[in-house]
């Protein structure tokens, strides 16, 4: 490496520098070799053994059985590769609602607290952040009971004359209920014979379950408000002079919105998408607690699945197995990512502060 | 609020002046506009807000009532059925003492090694140090939920299971800390310190005497990710401990609202359990709330 | 430098691994070498106190196992602590993984195939004093590969359960009391109001199975080496279900706001409801108000058919003091502890010379005792609770869905098992 001659030029006044730097960066160097690096790397060995739960996974009565417990879930057609495509189903439903109605959601609430005409933000501010503060653990029971067949959500919808949904309850698609109203009850041949997962197209297509829905609102309710402070933060930093440039060319608000500040907002904007997808993806907590992955495995999630397939049923390597395929979907989004950024030269430095939040807004 | 001060001691933009101006030119336009916006944040605000008054107003209600009247503010008869059950016939106090100890000492932990490790990568020059760059950066990236199994494999390995060591020591594997204080320590400038070591100081002591107490910002910022963090944590406890000693406030709760056959719905205790579980960090946040405002603006602006 | 720095960085890697890997072996804990799960002699390493799991249906058999384990606790002077487990195989499951399981747990029939597989039990049913004195149907749920793992702890039948007060006021009489399928269908809908539905119970295989039963169906046949989740009179015991839900006589519990076919029924969310012996504890908790009676479940086409459900005291191959936890076991299985458990949360004793006592102190329940002699079990096979498990998935929606469908899909699962 190429520090040697600087770092003995400096001896002088740095002496001792190299050792201090070591020392200072071992215990986090430690730490995130015990409870990082190194559990991935046993998990991984597990993902590819027969491990039925006793005794040491390096034992000598274990064994490698190769690419077996990925290949149960990804083609073995039996309840395994069923509940793995159920998951992926749910999840994927929840990804693709979550993220674009947080984001939406929550650049519409830092537009409208930004207004500086605006008396009291520092209160709808603190509103609508909130939520976020709180334990995935707090909000799920509370979720549990706005939602239940006797909660509030029901009676509010009693009130304005509709008869809402039993919510945790109710295993049906949302999809498939829309198309049940216009009298659709199955699917054309080619969706219901044919299948991916061991899920025909068919149910793929069935739509977030209603259950699933009330955690949807749930995510966004408790996001929305994190992401808020990222689009307020980029708000103040927009160059005023555009704008201003954009008024006197007799833009209206909504044309200034689109043409102007949205574009500078560019940043912010695929931050928070990612950010969305990555902990879109990792949904368990509210799982846990709440439903356990029912009603009729509806709420299951790959996240969840794995906790359960290794820790209730003792299938341990499969459990590894779903753990690493999720952990591949989360990298492909984050490549992703990291690709759209590069397309528009945002330096990683700028990412960096955000990376915090994935740890402290958990996984919700 | 933070903001609302800065904006007023900030020299008028022109922008704000056009619309100080703008405002003065259609009068009734914008008042329209003012009262469509307000109109519209209330209804937000109520949204956001309902749920959590709701919550407090069940937690004292009685079984019937909340489930015959789960939308009133005020109980039709007011019972603290829920709180005495919780805190004198059930493991509630244990969860919050052991949620208590595991949050002070991740938060402490954090604290020190975080601030530790970013002064050596912000500072110090040593062989190695872009490795542990990389390696922070690439450890980062990995998601937490997918190091359930893997967390619990090594913490059997370590025969740490089911021990306070198990909840507290893994929780303190913080990268993202790391990069806030490392970069917190880039802004100091330097000759501070270059002073100090002339005098003759050692490297700790620099860092200790000198430099951390700069830091304090940063550090407020660690203690309150590391107290949210930890404070609200579960699938980690549920990996590392099984006894009921060492059940934390999120895994009890937990465990309450998956609840059992026949123990009903409850909903009354188990809003009052989640509701204590919340004051803790609802108590931080309005105590640090225009920190935690200015850490994300002064994250972005960076 | 780039590459440089991912090489040292393998290295940096491999050092960290080597340094755990010698820790941990020096630590000497965690994962120890296999116990052998049979044989040789028990452990008894009294220094230790017992840890005892159980999956309490409510406060009342909670209380009642705390103080039976007290007791036991203070005359043996062995400490002995109860613990609720919110999700009994869970914590099973990671206990017997991190090779810290508690001593004594509640095991159910379906778990037995999977914790005796892998040598988490302790198969000491040969040991028991009392051994020639449980049901033999009973003992052959908990035996595995030819060893008696583990003692029954009691077991329970599912009959149907009648609001009386509810009951006349629909103006119906004993005679009334269903004894058929067309019979059951006429009285749930005559108690079928606005406020509440005629008959409530868990959508689950646990509670439909009855029906299965009454069509002379069941999932496996007795020694649970065939397959027949799909056969001809599950269906029809299915689509008679299918048919009370559409006609909205019956629901299921959680569609109307409760936890379970009991909480519905003591709310007065239903008439009816089909639960089993733990009911009762649940009712005088609970709800001592409300009055009830029981009676066997209706005919089906194959005439009375049911389900049982027992549990057994397991014990783990890893517990230190396997010598104290059998004891405590007798103690438990005992016909005095076992008649206390009875009267305090309702399962019948699982020993024969308790029957008769158990009878004449429990003369409105001798429907359940009477369901004994033509109820059927659950599927032990290992990996039967995940095909039961998806089952109830697929039950949560019978209303809509399509029982041969479900049942297919069961077959097919459960003869993967098979195989």
């Amino acid at each position: 490496m190429s520090t040697p001659a600087r770092t003995s030029r400096r001896s002088g006044i740095r002496g001792g520098e190299a050792a201090s730097g070591w020392l200072f960066t071992a215990p986090m160097i430690i730490l995130l070799g015990m409870f990082l690096v190194i559990p991935v790397l046993m998990a991984l060995w597990v993902s590819f053994s027969d491990w039925n739960g006793r005794g040491s996974p390096f034992s000598g009565s274990v064994s490698f059985v190769g690419l077996d417990n990925y290949s149960a879930l990804v083609g073995g057609g039996g309840l395994a590769e069923q509940d793995f495509g159920t998951a992926l189903r749910n999840n994927a439903w929840y990804v693709l609602l979550v993220v674009p109605i947080q984001t939406m959601l929550s650049l519409f609430l830092a537009v409208l607290v930004n207004r500086q005409i605006l008396r009291g933000r520092g209160f709808f501010r603190t509103a609508f952040y909130f939520p976020s503060v709180t334990s995935s653990v707090a909000i799920t029971v509370l979720w549990l009971f706005l939602f239940s067949a006797t909660g509030a959500v029901k009676k509010l919808l009693a009130f304005v004359g509709v008869n809402g949904p039993n919510w945790f309850n109710d295993p049906s698609g949302v999809l498939h209920n829309i198309l049940g109203v216009f009298g659709v009850q199955t699917g054309p041949a080619a969706l219901t014979d044919n299948s991916f997962l061991g899920i025909s197209f068919w149910e793929w297509l069935a739509g977030p379950s209603v259950a699933m829905s009330a955690f949807i609102l749930m995510a966004v309710f408790t996001t929305s408000g994190t992401f808020m402070l990222l689009f307020i933060a980029a708000l103040q930093n927009l160059s005023g002079d555009v704008v201003e440039a954009a008024m006197m060319d007799g833009a209206n608000g909504w044309q200034r919105f689109w043409r102007v500040t949205l574009p500078q907002l560019r940043p912010t904007l695929f931050t928070v998408l990612t950010l969305g997808l990555i902990g879109a993806w990792q949904v368990f907590d509210q799982i846990y607690t709440g439903t356990q992955g029912g009603p009729g495995k509806t709420t299951l999630t790959p996240a969840y699945l794995s906790y359960q397939t290794a820790f209730t049923n003792q299938a341990w390597g499969q459990g590894a197995a779903i753990a690493f395929i999720l952990f591949v979907i989360i990298v492909v989004f984050t490549l992703f990512q990291r690709w759209l950024l590069a397309e528009r030269k945002v330096s990683v430095r700028r990412m960096r502060p955000y990376l915090q939040t994935p740890t402290s807004g958990g996984s919700r | 609020m933070s903001t609302t001060v800065r904006s007023r001691v900030r020299p008028r933009t022109p922008s704000q002046r056009l619309r100080n101006l703008s405002r003065e030119q259609l009068p009734s336009r914008a008042i329209a506009g003012r009262s469509l916006l307000y109109a519209i944040l209330i209804v937000l605000a109520t949204i956001y807000v309902a749920p959590f008054l709701v919550q407090v107003a069940t937690s004292f209600k009685t079984d019937g009532d909340a489930a015959s009247n789960p939308m009133s503010l005020i109980p039709q008869t007011w019972s603290t059925a829920a709180y005495e059950r919780l805190f004198l016939n059930s493991d509630f106090p244990v969860w919050f003492q052991n949620s208590a100890i595991v949050t002070v000492f991740v938060t402490l932990g954090r604290v020190f090694f975080n601030s530790l490790a970013g002064y050596a990568l912000a500072r110090l020059h040593f062989r190695g140090r872009n490795v542990i760059f990389a390696l922070l950066i690439a450890v980062m990236s990995v998601p937490g939920v997918v190091l359930l199994i893997p967390k619990f494999l090594v913490i059997n390995q370590l025969g740490i299971y089911d021990t306070y060591v198990a909840m507290v020591v893994p929780l303190l594997t913080d990268a993202a800390g790391v990069f806030i204080m490392k970069n917190f320590f880039e802004s100091i400038p330097a000759s501070v310190e270059e002073q100090a070591r002339i005098d003759g100081a050692g490297t700790f002591r620099v860092f200790w005497s000198i430099v951390l107490p700069m830091a304090r910002p940063a550090l407020v910022t660690i203690i309150i990710l590391s107290f949210q963090g930890s404070w609200n944590e579960l699938s980690h406890f549920i990996v590392a401990t099984q006894s009921s000693e060492l059940t934390t406030l999120t895994k009890g709760v937990a465990s309450l609202a998956s609840g059992q056959l026949s123990q009903g719905t409850q909903y009354p205790l188990k809003l009052a359990a989640a509701a204590i579980m919340t004051i803790p960090v609802a108590v931080m946040f309005f105590i640090f709330q225009k920190r935690i405002m200015n850490t994300t603006d002064g994250a972005v602006k960076e | 430098m780039q590459r440089r720095n991912s090489r040292w960085l393998i290295g940096a890697g491999l050092t960290v691994a080597g340094a755990l890997t010698l820790s941990a072996c020096g630590s000497g804990s965690g994962f120890g070498g296999d116990t052998a799960a049979t044989g040789g002699e028990l452990t008894s390493d009294s220094s230790q106190g017992l840890n005892i799991l159980i999956g309490s249906s409510g406060d009342a058999e909670t209380a009642s196992v705390n103080a039976a384990v007290a007791a036991w606790s203070e005359e043996s002077g062995t400490d002995a602590k109860v613990s609720v487990a919110s999700d009994l195989n869970q914590q099973l499951a990671q206990g017997f993984a991190a090779q810290k399981p508690a001593d004594v747990f509640y095991l159910s029939t379906d778990a037995l195939a999977g914790y005796a597989s892998n040598g988490s039990l302790l198969a000491y049913g040969d040991e028991l004093a009392n051994k020639d004195d449980f049901y033999p149907s009973l003992v052959s749920s908990f035996t595995y590969d030819g060893e008696f793992y583990c003692a029954p702890k009691d077991f329970s039948t599912l009959q149907l359960i009648i609001n009386t007060d509810l009951w006349a006021q629909a103006g119906l009489t004993d005679a009334d009391i269903p004894t058929t399928w067309d019979e059951l269908a006429a009285v749930s809908k005559t108690l079928t109001t606005p406020e509440r539905v005629g008959l409530a119970i868990g959508g689950e295989y646990a509670r439909l199975g009855a029906f299965m039963a009454e069509a002379g169906g069941s999932l496996m046949n007795e020694d649970s080496t065939e397959a027949t989740a799909n056969s001809a009179e599950n269906v029809a015991g299915l689509e008679y279900a299918q048919t009370l839900l559409n006609d909205g006589v019956m629901s299921y519990a959680s569609e109307i706001g409760a936890g379970w076919g009991g909480e519905a029924f003591g709310k007065q969310l239903s008439a009816m409801t089909i639960e089993g012996n733990w009911i009762t504890g649940a009712m005088k908790n609970d709800f001592p108000d409300v009055k009830y009676t029981v009676a066997e479940l209706p005919e089906g086409p194959e005439g009375k058919g049911t389900m049982q459900f027992t549990n057994c005291w397991g014990i783990a191959a890893d517990s230190p003091n396997q010598a104290a936890a059998l004891e405590l076991v007798e103690q438990l299985t005992s016909k005095d502890a076992q008649l206390t458990f009875s009267e305090e949360f309702g399962p019948m004793p699982s020993i024969q010379s308790a029957a008769e006592e158990w009878k004449i102190s429990n003369p409105t329940l001798v429907a359940f005792l009477n369901g004994a002699d033509y109820a059927k079990g659950v599927p032990n096979v290992q990996g039967a609770a995940d095909v039961v498990s998806d089952l109830n998935a697929q039950l949560e929606s019978l209303k809509t869905g399509d029982a041969t469908a479900i049942l297919d899909s069961t077959q097919q699962n459960l003869e993967a098992l098979l195989k």
